[in-house]
């Protein structure tokens, strides 16, 4: 793999230029809140000693509201417009491993039967500029889900912050090497050693559970009597499921936008919500909070897995730092591993 | 708090209480959960400190245990408020609960930080002693005296032309993912079917842009006027740090002084909103 050298002021320089070229480089916003535009270049920084932020970046590939289509009445028929191209270059920058990882999960659901152009229009215009992570906490469980601080999976060019003005700069797919070409003068050589030693530093989250034995056993547990009190303290909201890097439910609805023309609009949903599941009979396969818990940890470690060989966490721990009642994904699976090592 | 413990193991051992819902220590030690404890074993899990900053009274109305036998609960004066306000709206009746009252020195604000703050509840917190209860357990501290910057930014935006105010909520709004997550920690949003999930008609749409969220939000504030007991919980669940407690508060505050009404303070008392009296103020109907 090809590695380069860039110094924070030609980064700033770099993504200055990025930005008058009209790409979306997106960062993390500096409150920790989201990810956000950046429109002025000084502004950056590489939050790779930083808690991730509340919400991931998925928002900039699968928008949380979107248009789909246009209808508009006519006389006696209606015309259908078709939503407008994507067509803008996104810079994902300073991504740690757990967010770089989000396109190549969401793809495989996206391109499994119907290829959903939406997602697929931002995601082939996009580019991961990824970071090497020096930040860990209590929620962070990459290294249970296949993931590490130091992997460069999922990123196309990746960064090692090697001191506070440098950064080894690894060129790791093909499309990340088109991209960085016509900017080659803000890179110098690389030095491979001392980037290799400063990833050996990093700091690994230790591993909590066996992601693997929390699939094999739901196959068989389906009804286990741990289910049956799994989310009684859950209080159903869509935190955990929109702050996801990963996860990917939405729903159509029509809406009007104006009195002569409506739309179909694609939105965030969320299993933990009542109505999810709720039938147009009034009957709701999963009518308790245990069951729509049980559908959460089931999906991510096991239906997602079986059907695309991935799963569908990259351990960022967002959902258990914001979740209002504490409830903390890794400790589930910590549990289930538990559960599963009696029998 | 080995009187906690011990008083919960009686509760479910002798059965005055089919569960109760109290705390857990949480991930770290600096932090607490909801807990539900169903076994005298259970509770031995009860803890309470100044990481209890969740109002449970959210679960009395769930459908698991409203209705079905005595519930016991592990509550703070700001958690009592919630729970009469319930009772005062005919939501759970009053001799299903069995509360737990603890004596209250603050809640911290931000769980698992260094910074440990007080939640904004706390500052003008009349009710560190439950008003209500069947066992009362804790000591009262002295508690650290501290600006309340809320109430400041609450003067602020009165302060401000309807054209500012609009800015500053739909910088606010533009934010709100509609998670709902606002609503699912409020004790007050107990209606089964929320106006926002109702599809026939759709009063409100459900994409997370400008004009859904502010048809979310405001709704919510107007549905929780001299309702909202002030627990901001709403806030604090909120992924997108909307400050909520801005919109609520103030609604209270108006409820005060129009009306002179406390959300969850008078058991007796019928609800502000349920209730007409003849010295109200018409002046506002023109």
């Amino acid at each position: 793999m090809e590695e380069k050298i860039i110094s924070q002021g030609n980064l700033v320089s770099f993504v200055g230029e990025l930005i008058k070229n009209n790409c979306m480089v997106i960062g993390e916003d500096k409150k920790g809140l989201g990810w956000k535009r950046i429109t002025d270049a000084g502004e950056i920084k590489i939050n790779h000693k930083d808690i991730p932020s509340n919400i991931s970046y998925k928002e900039f590939l699968f928008p949380k509201t979107e248009s789909i289509f246009y209808y508009k009445n006519k006389k006696e028929d209606y015309e259908l417009v078709e939503a407008p191209e994507f067509k803008d270059k996104i810079v994902f920058l300073g991504a740690k491993p757990c967010d770089a990882r989000s396109i190549e999960i969401m793809s495989k659901v996206f391109n499994w039967d119907y290829k959903d152009k939406f997602f697929n229009e931002r995601a082939d215009n996009s580019i991961v500029i990824g970071t090497a992570c020096n930040y860990q906490d209590e929620f962070c469980f990459c290294t249970s889900v296949n993931l590490s601080p130091s992997t460069e999976k999922g990123s196309d060019l990746f960064l090692v912050p090697l001191d506070e003005n440098t950064y080894a700069l690894k060129i790791v797919t093909e499309k990340g090497k088109e991209f960085i070409q016509p900017y080659a003068k803000y890179l110098t050589d690389g030095n491979i050693t001392r980037t290799q030693e400063t990833l050996a530093k990093v700091k690994s989250p230790e591993k909590k559970f066996e992601s693997g034995k929390v699939r094999e056993w739901i196959t068989g547990n389906f009804e286990h009597k741990l289910f049956d009190a799994i989310g009684s303290t859950c209080v159903g909201c869509g935190q955990c499921a929109f702050a996801c890097p990963v996860c990917h439910c939405f729903d159509i609805v029509d809406e009007e936008c104006s009195y002569e023309c409506g739309r179909r609009m694609k939105n965030w949903d969320a299993c933990q919500f009542g109505l999810f599941t709720l039938h147009s009979s009034g009957h709701n396969p999963r009518d308790n909070q245990n069951k729509r818990y049980r559908q959460r940890i089931a999906h991510k470690f096991k239906y997602y897995t079986d059907k695309f060989d991935e799963v569908l966490c990259t351990g960022c721990g967002r959902c258990s730092r914001g979740c209002p009642v504490g409830i903390d994904i890794a400790q589930v699976a910590k549990e289930i591993n538990l559960v599963a090592n009696q029998v | 708090m080995n009187e906690l413990k011990q008083l919960g193991k009686d509760l479910l051992q002798n059965g005055t209480v089919k569960v109760i819902i109290g705390y857990a220590e949480g991930t770290t030690p600096n932090r607490a959960k909801p807990f539900i404890a169903r076994t005298p074993e259970d509770a031995e899990k009860l803890v309470f400190n100044k990481y209890c900053v969740n109002n449970l009274a959210v679960y009395l109305t769930r459908k698991e245990y409203k209705g079905k036998g005595t519930v016991g609960i592990v509550a703070k004066g700001c958690d009592v408020k919630a729970i009469v306000q319930l009772i005062q709206e005919n939501q759970i009746i009053k001799d299903d609960v069995y509360i737990i009252g603890m004596n209250c020195n603050g809640a911290v604000a931000d769980l698992g930080k260094a910074d440990e703050s007080l939640a904004v509840k706390c500052l003008n917190c009349k009710v560190h002693t439950p008003h209500l209860y069947h066992t009362l357990l804790g000591k009262l501290e002295e508690m650290p005296k501290t600006e309340d910057e809320n109430l400041k930014m609450i003067q602020k935006l009165d302060a401000m032309t309807a054209e500012e105010k609009w800015a500053f909520w739909e910088a606010e709004f533009e934010k709100c993912v509609k998670c709902y997550a606002c609503r699912q920690t409020c004790p007050m949003c107990y209606c089964e079917r929320c106006i926002a999930d109702k599809t026939q008609p759709r009063w409100i749409e459900s994409s997370a842009h400008t004009r859904g969220n502010f048809s979310w939000n405001i709704i919510r504030a107007f549905h929780l006027s001299g309702r909202c007991i002030g627990c901001g919980e709403c806030e604090r669940a909120c992924p997108a740090q909307i400050p909520l407690t801005l919109l609520n508060r103030k609604m209270g505050m108006v409820a005060f002084k129009e009306f002179g009404y406390s959300a969850g303070m008078a058991l007796d008392n019928p609800t502000l909103v349920g209730n007409y009296n003849t010295t109200d103020r018409e002046d506002f109907i023109k």
